[in-house]
């Protein structure tokens, strides 16, 4: 089953003064285990369409479904504790707190989750480790670069174990090398953990990794394509 | 939560200058208001029991028309029975018995309307401290006969020294015009101007010579062992004689009672202005860091912390803001005042009128821990009116602002 399922969906910004039409009737799934990249011009509709698969924002037509429940018609507050057990979220930036160190910043989402005190130690460290920040675990935000700030952030997504991470233009603030850098990471967790990634993106080195490419043109799905691609490497 | 705690904590130290200068703005706020209050609860307490201690004491026993007419015939009937109730009275420290009159003083200068107040001098040494209050010559047991002393104020306006004679002119009890010469023999200045223009004294045995056959009293002065004790003990008084009509303080001297009264009110307003003015720096300096933070806020939402949290966590942030100042600030105020309390604090330099209007300058600021409760209570409410505004609006960000491109 798919663990997200859209239907009809479409999204009116202004519907009274001047409408944008930025989703028209989409329907589109993800499987569990998915590496997908959503890619399109500069205002196509990908961050429209993550922040409603992410239950961000509330669609103006259609449904949003996950795991077999309609996100659209939940409460506010439920759909808020529904994220925190659900779905992670890397941004393009503004992704952490600023006076949290980056374990801080890791640990907290699994303190809002209510874990045990010293499996959330246990688990920040290891994630840090894992996104090669071991030896920046007490650094803040702004002691770290753009980088290693969003590995932080995909750190910190991971943490929380959620279904599925949305991560939109995560790489549009970095350079090539800091960009297949985070590429690579979400690329071995999504192997080795199966942790499914939707990401947003334009730039076509980071499209060329993703297994899924979806294709928007003006707030419609235009292509859809499954690679099979065997990764040497 | 802790975590939140932190969160707040450090938010507060993310602009060091700004919130220190909120934060000293409520320690300077609260210490200048304390100590005001401390003060004008000082004066106020001081005041009061200068009236009580040198003039009115708690109780005084009168002919029901002798206040408000003033004549000599209007004296206590069988003064004998009362004082000799009030000698078995336990409650009672000492009493006074005074002979008075309103009448005229008459110098080389001028003709003034006055009251003759004639004294028991051994009494009224035991139960009030007037005698304390000359500012020259002596008190009225010197040898001179028909002696007199009068209030500076009254001296000045018709230029009289000690030595001087004065021709004082009053009703006897028979209803006749009488008058008697008198010798200055000291000045005395009390708590108020006006009450030193308008009272002289005399030694009772003196006066009541002109007076009438028998001596007679106005007024008994009484000092209880407590203050409290006078409103039952006024009742007592009153249903055990009858003709005469026994009054507390607070009867007596009804402007004093209602500046003690005043005085709490005052306390209250005075933090509350103090603190409604820091409110709005409080407000200002949270919106301020708020939208600034609007996006962090968006994402706080976005990965799934509870509106409820960030209401939390913004209040806190508001609260550990305006308690660390308002601690210190307390603080200092308390030290400051415990200092003061036993030192005296010398307002002469801000208030030099202040003894025309019969206030002391040295003054001994009181605050007892109902008032500083009182006054923590203020602190806490007016905190929690500024701190909510920018919590409601932190609580309605949209989880959409973390996701803005730009
Ligand atoms: N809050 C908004 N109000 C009005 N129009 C919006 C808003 N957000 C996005 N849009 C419009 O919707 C369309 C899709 O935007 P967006 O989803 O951000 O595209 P993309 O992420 O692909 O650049 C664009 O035309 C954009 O201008
Ligand atoms: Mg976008």
């Amino acid at each position: 089953m798919a663990i997200i399922k859209t239907q009809d969906l479409s999204k009116v910004y202004n519907p009274d003064t001047i409408p944008v039409h930025a989703l028209r009737d989409v329907n589109i799934s993800f499987e569990e285990g998915e590496f997908t990249a959503v890619r399109g011009p500069s205002g196509s509709g990908k961050t429209t369409l993550l922040n409603m698969l992410g239950g961000l924002d509330k669609p103006t037509g259609g449904s949003v479904w996950i795991n077999g429940e309609d996100i659209s018609a939940m409460k506010d507050s439920d759909r808020i504790d529904f994220r925190l057990k659900n779905i992670g979220f890397v941004f393009q930036h503004y992704n952490l707190i600023p006076v949290f160190t980056a374990r801080e910043n890791v640990s907290f989402i699994m303190l809002l989750q209510k874990r045990d005190k010293k499996e959330i130690q246990k688990r920040a460290d290891e994630l840090l480790d894992q996104v090669g920040l071991g030896e920046r675990k007490d650094a803040r935000p702004v002691q770290l670069s753009g980088g290693q700030q969003q590995r932080v952030a995909v750190a910190r997504a991971l943490a929380s174990e959620p279904k599925f991470i949305l991560a939109d233009e995560p790489t549009a603030n970095l350079d090539t090398k800091a960009a297949m850098n985070l590429l690579d990471i979400m690329e071995r967790m999504n192997k080795e953990e199966n942790v499914t990634f939707i990401f947003s993106t334009h730039d076509q080195r980071v499209i060329d990794r993703a297994r899924r490419v979806v294709t928007m043109v003006d707030g419609a799905i235009h292509k859809d394509e499954v690679k099979e691609v065997t990764q040497a490497g | 939560m802790k975590t939140l705690l932190t969160i707040a904590w450090r938010n507060i130290w993310r602009h060091p200058a700004r919130s220190s200068v909120m934060i000293i703005a409520i320690v300077v706020g609260l210490w200048a208001g304390v100590v005001t209050v401390g003060i004008m609860n000082g004066m106020m307490i001081q005041r009061t029991n200068y009236m009580i201690e040198s003039e009115i004491t708690h109780a005084q026993i009168h002919h029901p028309e002798f206040l408000s007419e003033g004549y000599s015939r209007l004296y206590i009937p069988d003064h004998g029975n009362i004082t000799a109730w009030l000698d078995e009275d336990e409650r009672v420290q000492s009493y006074t018995n005074r002979t008075l009159t309103d009448g005229m003083i008459q110098s080389a200068v001028k003709t003034s309307g006055i009251r003759i107040r004639g004294v028991d001098i051994e009494a009224e040494r035991a139960t009030t401290t007037f005698h304390e209050n000359m500012t020259e010559g002596e008190y009225l047991d010197s040898d001179i006969s028909n002696a007199v002393i009068v209030g500076e104020a009254l001296a000045e306006a018709h230029n009289m020294d000690i030595g001087h004679r004065v021709v004082l002119t009053f009703e006897n009890v028979d209803n006749e015009l009488t008058s008697g010469a008198y010798n200055i023999v000291g000045f005395f200045r009390s708590a108020s101007v006006n009450y030193d223009e308008r009272n002289v004294f005399v030694r009772a045995e003196d006066f009541n010579r002109l007076l009438s056959p028998e001596p007679l009293v106005h007024e008994i002065a009484v000092m209880l062992n407590h203050e409290e004790m006078a409103d039952g003990f006024v009742n007592d008084v009153n249903s055990t004689f009858s003709g005469i009509e026994a009054q507390t303080w607070r009867q007596l001297s009804p402007e004093l009672s209602m500046i003690v009264e005043l005085g709490g009110v005052m306390m209250v307003v005075i933090t509350a202005i103090i603190m409604i003015a820091l409110a709005f720096g409080i407000l200002n300096t949270m919106l301020m860091a708020l939208f600034e933070r609007m996006r962090e806020l968006g994402m706080l939402i976005s990965i799934g912390m509870s509106r409820m949290r960030v209401f939390a966590m913004i209040m806190l942030e508001s609260m550990i803001l305006t308690f660390s100042g308002a601690i210190v600030g307390m603080g200092i105020a308390v030290l400051h005042l415990s200092y003061y309390k036993d030192a005296g604090m010398n307002i002469e330099v801000f208030a030099g009128g202040a003894a025309q209007l019969g206030w002391d300058h040295i003054i001994y600021p009181v605050l007892t821990t109902n008032e500083y409760v009182a006054i923590l209570s203020v602190v806490i409410c007016i905190t929690l009116l500024a701190s909510v505004y920018p919590a409601i609006k932190g609580v309605r960000v949209n989880p959409l602002e973390a996701s803005k491109s730009n």
